[in-house]
């Protein structure tokens, strides 16, 4: 029943963009791992002429086809886990931050000092002896927690200012552009796959920690909440349980639109290769070979109407819901 | 109003003090010092023979301010923790950068303020110019669509279809079919800064123009979907206050009520994409200047990642985030501008 009412309600180009974007998802899963060797007999192959590779082949003959099904593959595997993590950094520390504010959670002194006092022996000791801090500093900190409890009892706690603290870090993290920041942490160090993602995750969560941020804010507000906190639950329990359910769709429409972002940047770094490993196959590196080549258009024709497509439904996806 | 704007200086200048010192530190640390001299002694075919290496080897290290601990604390695998005062790299860096001085290029002879100066003669012109069209062709297209609804839905569906057009794409399309000379050859498609010598200061301008004419159309390309969008959106639910029915029935047609009474209202909500689109641009220029081949920041950006050129990469970082801040500072002013009722001070 709901299923024959979504199909009446949507629009055609709706249906469109999910069909497009299945094929984008069964190209990833169905696309070959290991790529094939460059074919060296046929170099800069025009389209449709030849029997073997019907997209053509690029300047090292490697094949366009081919190399399109991999990059879908990258595509996916790249944007889809990046944007997950994101939103998932961005929810917790956005939440935190709206919920807790800057007095509401007051830690305890036994949990500072177990968690202040390993940490500064251990940059006292320093890279030293690794083994043995790995195991006996947690021990201490256990230690100082359990007989913290006894010797603390009935002391105020300390007021961490959660929301000037993640603000800062949003702040921080917005001052360069992403290109920029990106650019420079490649120099650094050359990311790998999962060196990508991470990076990618960890720069880009500002957008959701805000939109998180000012839904907690709103929902926090409402009597629901606040009889909520007048009954005495814990915070952790009032955000999993009272103040996510009423945020979480926030995210959910700008998950298409970050998604179509991540591939946007993921395919502008591979293109300027700083991006990806080189053995890995991605639509921007594929592109990046017109510059070398700039008479062989189905370099650019094939990878970037699939590039196209790709951002243009997912945007279609953000709008309609 | 001044001890706002202090405040957001202050602001200001801590966060870009702490990027900067994050990216000083993170890229410092990662400095591989044996490599970068043997590179550049290699490069240096005069030297012969192991004293004068070594003097060399030397006078490099201090050059690049390489020739002491990285901090004030700093760890010896040795000895521990070691506190070694005002001798440190991170010290000597922030008393230059307080005389105005961002340290010597690894790669090129020279000081990254002079390769910064000289890539700013092409950027500044560039993203300047993007910006001042983009704003420009924005406002103007959002008044003419919302004189003519019947074409707004047209406009709008092109706008957002542009708008998922990533830069790259669009530049490297602009630049297959108007500089390859298979196509239309109207506009060169690199060159820029080389035949410079040869033309004099009566042509530069014009040169220059004609070089800057695709990046530019591609940054505004590129950017004024969004503008556009924003604006269109804010005059759309300006135009259904009563202030305008009351400007109609006075007799003002409809274009005079959205040019001299929507607008001022609508711009309102704008002017905090201005705040994006300055540093967009500037990450926008690494693209462009990669693909037009224009000498600019952004290309040195670029180039400074591809060989680890980190005093580089870090004086061109230090500029982005001050573009940044002055595109912040210009935002707030334009909205006392816009509207005097606001007062921002809290």
């Amino acid at each position: 029943m709901r299923v024959a009412a979504l199909s009446t309600q949507q629009p055609r180009h709706w249906w469109l963009a999910v069909g497009w974007l299945t094929l984008v998802c069964l190209a990833a899963l169905l696309a070959p791992g290991a790529s094939s060797p460059p074919d060296f007999a046929q170099l800069s192959q025009p389209p449709f002429l030849n029997a073997r590779h019907w997209l053509g082949t690029n300047a090292q003959g490697l094949d366009v086809g081919q190399a399109l099904l991999q990059g879908a593959r990258t595509v996916v595997v790249v944007s889809v886990p990046a944007t997950l993590l994101t939103f998932l950094l961005g929810a917790v520390m956005g939440s935190l931050a709206g919920f807790l504010q800057n007095t509401r959670w007051q830690a305890s002194p036994q949990l500072l000092l177990s968690i202040l006092l390993p940490l500064v022996s251990s940059v006292i000791i320093g890279p030293r002896w690794l083994v043995a801090q790995l195991l006996l500093l947690p021990c201490l900190a256990m230690l100082l927690w359990l007989g913290g409890r006894q010797v603390f009892r009935g002391w105020r706690g300390v007021p961490v200012p959660v929301d000037t603290l993640v603000m800062g870090m949003i702040s921080l993290l917005d001052s360069l552009p992403l290109l920029v920041l990106v650019l420079i942490a490649a120099a650094v160090q050359r990311p790998s796959l999962s060196g990508l993602l991470l990076l990618l995750s960890l720069t880009c969560w500002t957008t959701p920690a805000r939109l998180m941020r000012a839904a907690t804010l709103r929902v926090k507000a409402l009597p629901y909440a606040e009889a909520a906190e007048a009954a005495g639950l814990p915070a952790t329990q009032i955000i999993r349980r009272h103040i996510w359910p009423n945020t979480w769709q926030v995210l959910l429409t700008r998950f298409p639109l970050t998604v179509a972002m991540l591939i946007g940047f993921e395919t502008t770094l591979s293109f300027l290769g700083v991006g990806l490993p080189p053995e890995v196959p991605s639509w921007g590196r594929l592109l990046a070979g017109i510059r070398q080549s700039p008479t062989d258009w189905w370099l650019l024709a094939w990878p970037g109407l699939a590039l196209l497509l790709t951002i243009l439904s997912l945007q279609l996806l953000a709008r309609r819901k | 109003m001044i001890r706002r704007a202090l405040r957001q200086g202050l602001r200001g200048i801590l966060l870009t003090w702490l990027t900067l010192s994050t990216l000083f530190l993170a890229t410092r640390a990662a400095t591989d010092k044996a490599t970068l001299i043997q590179g550049t002694l290699e490069g240096n075919a005069r030297v012969s023979g192991l004293p004068e290496q070594l003097a060399l080897t030397q006078q490099l290290l201090h050059r690049y301010n390489l020739d002491r601990p990285l901090f004030y604390l700093a760890w010896q695998p040795a000895a521990g923790w070691q506190w070694h005062g005002s001798h440190n790299q991170y010290h000597q860096w922030l008393l230059q950068l307080a005389q105005g001085s961002l340290g010597y290029s690894y790669q090129e002879d020279a000081p990254v303020m002079h390769l910064l100066g000289r890539a700013l003669r092409y950027t500044l012109p560039l993203t300047l110019l993007a910006a001042g069209f983009s704003l420009l062709l924005a406002v103007h297209l959002a008044l003419w669509v919302s004189c003519r609804p019947t074409a707004r839905s047209l406009v709008l569906a092109v706008l957002h279809a542009l708008q998922s057009i990533p830069l790259f794409l669009l530049a490297v399309c602009l630049l297959l079919l108007l500089a390859n000379p298979d196509v239309v050859a109207w506009f060169p498609a690199f060159g820029l800064g080389d035949a410079e010598t040869e033309i004099n200061w009566l042509q530069q301008p014009g040169y220059l123009l004609y070089h800057l004419t695709l990046p530019v159309l591609s940054l505004v390309l590129v950017s004024l979907p969004a503008l556009t969008i924003q604006l269109d959106g804010a005059l759309q639910q300006e135009l259904s206050q009563k202030y305008i029915v009351t400007a109609r029935a006075k007799g003002a047609s409809r274009s005079r009520a959205v040019r001299q009474h929507a607008l001022r209202n609508a711009l309102l909500p704008s002017i905090t994409l201005l705040t994006e689109l300055l540093p967009s641009l500037v990450a926008g220029s690494v693209v462009v200047e990669v693909l037009f081949a224009l000498p600019g920041m952004g290309r040195l950006l670029a180039e400074a990642a591809a060989t680890q050129d980190y005093p580089v990469l870090v004086g061109a970082a230090g500029l982005t985030a001050l573009v940044r801040l002055l595109a912040q500072a210009l935002a707030d002013m334009l909205y006392q501008m816009a509207d005097p009722r606001i007062r921002l001070s809290q």
